[in-house]
């Protein structure tokens, strides 16, 4: 067991990322992340610069969730730091996007479309400040862009799924950040919507902004990101998709050995005497 | 402050109660609360089960206007009093769910608006029926426990032990009889209907129990800290196990603790007994929760530093 | 009649400028009414108008400072004519004061109850509004007497530590949200009810004082109490005014307003915070079991009114303010009346009014909508039938020479119907302007025509988009097209004709009828 942590801990295939002369746009090290007494996320360690379309891929309970909303600091770390842009990504949330699933949401709740992309504007409001007729303007504009104008007065239940999550969309573009956090976009939508996402999150790359979306679909994974990062509950590879997406570490993060990595994390709570077997 | 809790005396507190002159007292009042508690804990733990904890609070107060009417018709007579409990205990479910079935209300707040509606309901009736009726309200929000040891000396057992004794052994006998499809339904509603198990008439058996459980434990705790007799036992019980006929068991020695206890705890502060019940069984409660070997905060706490420890040393030895 | 005494002859001269200064108040809050509407017509958040409010809310502090304690019970008038009077006419500054206390805690209620209800804790304020117990019998045993500020600050301390057990209770243990909140109702209103007893033993205190806190009597609020309740008004006021936006944001999706550096834990206690003060404050007024009815059925009445949170908070306001001011109102016509009951029968009335009548969201609008859905369907089903005729006879091609007409009889046979339902279906269809009856024949109108070939177009594509994409048999697919044919909108016929390479006949060989652009809808 011990040598299929070790070949795994070799292979965390580091394709680093061009040389940037910014600092880069996210910088992840060394992060754990434990819940309550099941650690989830084991010393990540990625850097990324501007201008990447970056997938986060893995089977369920890989911890792609956790790792966005670590990232963003929503939950405690058990160790590491992470840094947007040079600085620390707490300091900085000015400049971060997120998109949440979609289940988080009651969409019962008395908004309508336009209100809830207004709030991705409250980021760039002061503490009293109110949203000003900018603001409301740049909400239009978003809605345009996702083609969701003529639902602005809708409540949000009142939406297919694929328009709700393009609403979340017009949210993101409305916080006009440079390094976004999305937590399955593409989860729940039809085909026409999917492309109209894909495009967009292009576009938004194109314009030298940071994507990082959780992704569930193997299938189209290798098409839509640049690079990508596979992910169970530690990192097994992140880099260029073409050089990472292989049948090889494609297979090491769904199967095989790496299941062993949630054993040995269950085992964990359970067993004293692990942490001698891990250090050999 | 000081004169008013007593210094702890182990004699008149503990020994005396028990002595041949007083034991007698002390055991139907001790009794009493027993079979109370041990019927509200049996109802409780399904209704934490359900999630339905606080149907528990909304039906210890929506039964008050079905108390008044079976009052104003029949003039006191027990049964009666039961039925309109029961009446009133169905009509909260069923308002409950007919308001969030039909609307975008959610549960939780179909419960405030169907409870409160009918209590109050119930306080303007007897404010308008004051004459006619003759319904302790201090009874009704704090009990009378004490009234379990009153009784004329010729008479073998307290005439307020037999409806709670009849109550207690009932829901024994329903748990023992139903325990499956009350476990199944509890569980997984649609799991319970494709083994053939009707889920909504066990629902809705279980919230007329509910009721008949609640009106008897009135005159025994009254009508507010029933709620705590409900969810306590079950809760603290659900803290030290994971099984549910251990639970059950836990919970049922959880309310002969608190029984017990807190008799002593009131004899000894002088207090109202109902209160120094549910206060020692919320004490048991607190106490499951800081040191269940399971889930306690204390086991939790030290897991995770050994966790802490663990996760460095993997790391030294990752750098290394 | 101590009151009355009390206020005596200062009422001769403080009157006036006094019922100047009520006029100015209330034209203050009637001012605020109307613009804040036509602020949510122009689709911008009321903080500014919340803020107002605050202020108009903490002004009635001076306005009320000047009345003597002041208790309606006190007023013994038997006829029920001059008890309306009475109340109407706000003379009497008991009534006065009652009134303003009742108006005071249906804004209190009402805003804090909003966010409560939409944050699905509705009932964390009937577990608050038992906590505070122990902490007012704790705030009484300070001085061992009823000091309104040592109860508040102990009320208010119990209710938030309530709230901090529940929520600790939740994270560190299995035990779900509403069992936490069964465990910290029960337990802590049992303390309460213990170091109670004991102080009734113990000093023999004034606990009349303190049962009122259990019951509620708003006949005994105090110009104090009144205060008390203006100062905690307006201070939900302002902040709610001052940080709508986060509680907002925090209230639709905490891990969303966290990401944009909103603190939704500080906000989340800021509101537990709120609502203790103003359970405790109502307290007095309604009692502890139905305070948590104000705070939930004029939100969950709102909440069936208006899909927009600054809207409900407006409406649940409202209808706080006009379900409490009605509840003093009844508890007013005759003496020993409870006064928080009636609130609570207002504030359901209110409730079962939006409950059935509401337009979004009503029981009643959803029948008639459902009644008229079903009679859409059994025209389209007519105009369908004739379609039918029309092609079988001649096609539909030669529809320009023919008319668009079939005859009584084929049409019947066809549809199965006896001549009374026949003649109902056919008046519904003219009484759409659909169809005209001539002797002996129906002829369809333009629209009626256009309809028709939606209806059966619609059929035959999702027909034919069943067996080509989907891979159903063609024997299938009827049944399921006799649904969807009135239901799928022009978008979704666009899609589908753009999937199928704008297909012209259907599984069973019948033409896909082609509706002219601009006629359709």
């Amino acid at each position: 067991m011990k040598d299929d942590l070790r070949s795994a801990e070799k292979s965390t295939a580091q394709v680093s990322p061009e040389p940037t002369q910014e600092a880069p746009a996210l910088e992840i090290h060394d992060l754990t992340v434990a819940y309550q007494r099941k650690p989830v996320l084991w010393g990540i360690d990625v850097e990324v610069g501007a201008g990447k379309l970056v997938g986060i891929v893995g089977p369920n309970g890989a911890g792609k969730s956790t790792l966005i909303k670590a990232a963003m600091g929503l939950l405690p770390l058990s160790s590491g730091w992470v840094e947007a842009f040079g600085k620390p990504l707490k300091d900085n949330l000015k400049r971060v996007g997120y998109v949440p699933q979609r289940e988080d949401i009651d969409w019962d709740f008395p908004v309508t479309v336009a209100d809830v992309v207004l709030m991705g504007r409250y980021g760039h409001l002061g503490i009293f400040q109110r949203p000003k007729k900018r603001d409301h303007e740049i909400v239009r504009e978003c809605l345009a862009k996702v083609r969701m104008l003529p639902f602005a007065d809708r409540q949000i239940a009142n939406l297919s799924g694929g328009q709700q999550q393009r609403v979340f969309l017009a949210r993101a573009l409305a916080q006009e950040s440079d390094l976004y956090f999305m937590d399955e976009p593409f989860a729940g939508v039809d085909a026409s919507t999917e492309d109209a996402i894909i495009s967009l999150l292009r576009e938004l790359r194109d314009s030298g902004k940071t994507l990082f979306v959780v992704h569930h679909d193997l299938s189209t994974a290798a098409d839509y990101f640049d690079q990508l990062l596979l992910l169970n509950m530690r990192l097994v590879a992140f880099g260029d998709t073409k050089e990472v997406f292989t049948p090889e570490l494609v297979q090491k993060t769904y199967g095989g050995q790496l299941t062993i990595m949630q054993q040995v994390a269950e085992a964990l709570k359970l067993e004293e005497g692990l942490t001698k077997e891990l250090r050999h | 402050m000081n004169d008013l809790i007593a210094p702890f005396n182990f004699h008149t507190v503990v020994t005396e109660p028990w002595s041949a002159v007083y034991w007698q007292t002390t055991f139907w009042i001790v009794l009493q609360a027993t079979l109370v508690g041990i019927s509200c804990a049996l109802v409780g733990n399904f209704l934490i089960l359900r999630r339905l904890a606080l149907v528990g609070d909304a039906i210890s107060h929506s039964v008050l206007p079905g108390i008044v009417v079976a009052f104003l018709i029949g003039h006191g007579d027990g049964p009666l009093v039961m039925f309109g409990a029961m009446v009133a205990g169905m009509l909260t479910t069923l308002g409950i769910e007919w308001i969030y079935k039909n609307s975008r209300i959610k549960q939780d707040a179909a419960i405030g608006i169907v409870f409160t509606t009918l209590f109050a309901l119930g306080v303007i009736l007897v404010s308008f029926a004051a004459n006619d009726i003759h319904i302790d309200a201090e009874c009704i929000l704090y009990g009378k426990l004490e009234q379990a040891a009153i009784f004329s000396g010729d008479r073998m057992i307290s005439p307020q032990i037999i409806p709670a004794a009849f109550v207690a052994v009932t829901s024994l006998l329903l748990v023992v009889l139903f325990y499956k499809q009350l476990l199944v339904s509890a569980f997984d509603e649609t799991l319970a209907g494709s083994l053939g198990i009707p889920a909504s008439w066990v629902h809705y058996g279980l919230m007329a129990w509910l009721s008949v459980v609640v009106v008897s434990a009135f005159q025994a705790v009254g009508s507010i800290m029933v709620v705590a007799m409900l969810i306590v036992p079950g809760a603290t019980a659900m803290l030290l196990s994971m099984r549910l006929p251990t639970v059950m068991w836990i919970s049922c020695v959880h309310a002969l603790l608190s029984a017990l206890v807190g008799y002593h705890l009131a004899l000894w502060l002088n207090c109202n007994s109902s209160a120094a019940i549910v206060v020692t069984g919320m004490g048991f409660f607190c106490m499951a929760w800081m040191f269940s070997p399971s889930q306690g905060m204390v086991s939790q706490f030290l897991v995770r530093k050994a966790l802490r420890e663990k996760l460095a040393a993997t790391r030294r030895a990752r750098m290394g | 009649m101590k009151a009355d005494s009390g206020v005596g002859k200062e009422v001769a001269f403080v009157k006036r400028w006094q019922s100047g200064r009520e006029r100015e108040r209330e034209r203050g809050l009637g001012v605020a009414g109307p613009s804040q509407r036509s602020t949510v017509l122009r689709q911008r958040p009321s903080s500014g108008l919340l803020i107002a409010l605050a202020i108009a809310a903490l002004w009635t502090v001076a306005g009320v400072g000047e009345v003597q304690a002041a208790r309606i019970s006190h007023v013994t008038d038997t006829s029920v004519g001059e008890q309306v009077v009475r109340f109407f006419s706000m003379r009497d500054p008991l009534v006065r004061t009652a009134v303003i206390g009742c108006i005071l805690m249906g804004i209190s209620s009402g805003l804090l109850g909003g966010f409560i209800v939409v944050r699905r804790l509705a009932l964390v304020g009937d577990t608050i509004s038992h906590a505070v117990l122990p902490g007012i019998m704790m705030g009484y045993l300070w001085h061992l007497e009823k000091d309104p500020v040592a109860l508040f600050i102990g009320a208010v301390i119990a209710g938030v530590l309530g709230a901090v057990f529940v929520s600790m209770i939740r994270q560190t243990t299995r035990i779900k949200q509403d069992a936490a909140l069964g465990i910290v109702l029960g337990g802590f209103y049992a303390l309460g009810i213990l170091i109670k007893s004991i102080i009734q033993r113990g000093a023999g205190g004034d606990q009349s004082g303190l049962d009122d806190f259990l019951f509620g009597n708003a006949a005994a609020l105090s110009s104090g109490d009144v205060i008390l309740m203006a100062v905690v008004t307006g201070l939900a006021l302002l902040l709610v005014g001052l940080f709508y936006k986060q509680f907002f944001v925090s209230s639709f999706d905490e891990t969303f307003a966290e990401s944009l550096g909103v603190p939704s834990q500080v906000f989340h206690y800021l509101l537990m915070v709120l609502l203790a003060f103003s359970i405790v404050v109502a307290l007095q007024a309604v009692g502890a079991v139905l305070v948590s009815a104000m705070l939930i059925i004029p939100p969950a009445t709102a909440y069936l009114l208006t899909d927009r949170l600054h809207k409900l908070l407006l409406l649940s306001v409202v209808i706080g303010i006009v379900a409490s001011v009605g509840g003093a109102f009844f508890s007013f016509l005759s003496t020993g009346l409870p006064t928080g009951p009636f609130m609570i029968v207002s504030a359901a009335a209110c409730f079962v009014v939006a409950f059935l009548f509401s337009p979004s969201h009503g029981v009643l609008p959803r029948i008639f909508r459902r009644r008229e859905q079903t009679r859409r369907i059994q025209r389209e089903n007519t105009l369908k039938a004739m379609y039918h005729l029309i092609e079988e006879e001649g096609g539909v091609d030669v529809v320009a020479q023919s008319g668009r007409r079939v005859s009584v009889e084929s049409l019947m046979t066809k549809r199965g119907r006896d001549a009374t339902e026949f003649d109902t279906e056919i008046a519904a269809l003219v009484r759409h302007d659909l169809a005209r009856r001539e002797n002996g024949s129906i002829e369809l109108t333009e629209t009626g025509w256009t309809r028709a070939q939606e209806i059966v177009r619609n059929h035959r594509l999702w027909e034919l988009y069943l067996t080509n994409a989907a891979d159903i048999a063609s024997d299938h697919v009827h049944d399921d097209a006799e649904i969807i044919e009135h239901v799928i909108g022009a978008e979704l016929v666009a899609e589908l004709e753009k999937q199928l390479k704008n297909a012209r006949i259907d599984p069973h060989g019948s033409n896909i009828p082609v509706v002219e652009e601009g006629i359709a809808q």
